[in-house]
């Protein structure tokens, strides 16, 4: 296999695992696939809410050596991810302050580009100011 | 700064597919990139800027890029504005 420099991955945490999946189908498609995009939606039970463990596994799975950017659709997400985060002081993972569908689309087609983790958070937060109509 | 600029009609609209693809395209490249069509202008690198162009089939579309790498930033977003937008998404 060819040796490709390690991308920023994603971790999409949300309060419902089909919305977090959903959304990391299209950001995949967007940019292409070659991004790591992880889905840690719902609870441990599968029900709405965040799980903790979901969210550390997902992180773990989305590192691949250029660090993590982690979006979290409302409340408690932003609770369950800055709690987690705090435990890991050293690791390389940045929460995006951003809208949850087009922060990762961003910043998936921005990671896809091969930018470094502070670029692909700011392509995210960049979001709130982008126009439909 | 070498600046570079062309130009293409749209044989397919400017979808979520396409805008992703000309935006991590560009990405790769250190000149700054724009696209434009009629009055709106966004920052290629950026896909949700190029998505809201909202730019359809028959429009015209061109591109500049202004940096060290601006030819080739050029002609690889007008190859896959050619390309992309005819396959759809």
């Amino acid at each position: 296999m060819p040796q490709v420099a390690p991308q920023v991955g994603i971790v999409l945490v949300s309060h419902s695992s089909r919305l977090a999946e959903g959304v990391a189908e299209l950001a995949g498609q967007v940019s292409g696939g070659t991004v790591t995009i992880v889905a840690a939606g719902g609870t441990d039970g599968s029900g709405l809410g965040t799980s903790a463990a979901k969210v550390s596994a997902a992180l773990e799975r989305a590192d691949s050596g250029a660090g993590v950017l982690v979006l979290p659709d409302l409340g408690s997400a932003v609770l369950t991810v800055r709690a987690l985060l705090a435990e890991l002081p050293e690791a390389a993972v940045t929460i995006a302050d951003a809208p949850f569908v087009e922060g990762a689309v961003a910043a998936t087609v921005t990671a896809a580009a091969g930018a470094d983790l502070r670029a692909v958070a700011k392509a995210a937060e960049e979001a709130w100011h982008a126009r439909k109509l | 700064m070498p600046a570079s600029s062309e130009s293409i009609t749209l044989t397919g609209d400017l979808h979520a597919r396409p805008a992703g693809a000309v935006a991590v395209a560009a990405g790769r490249f250190a000149s700054a990139v724009s696209v434009t069509t009629g009055t709106k202008s966004a920052d290629a690198k950026s896909v949700l800027g190029v998505m809201g162009l909202g730019a359809t089939t028959g429009q015209r579309v061109t591109v500049t890029a202004d940096g060290p790498d601006a030819e080739e930033a050029v002609a690889a977003l007008i190859a896959i504005l050619g390309e992309a937008t005819r396959v759809g998404g």
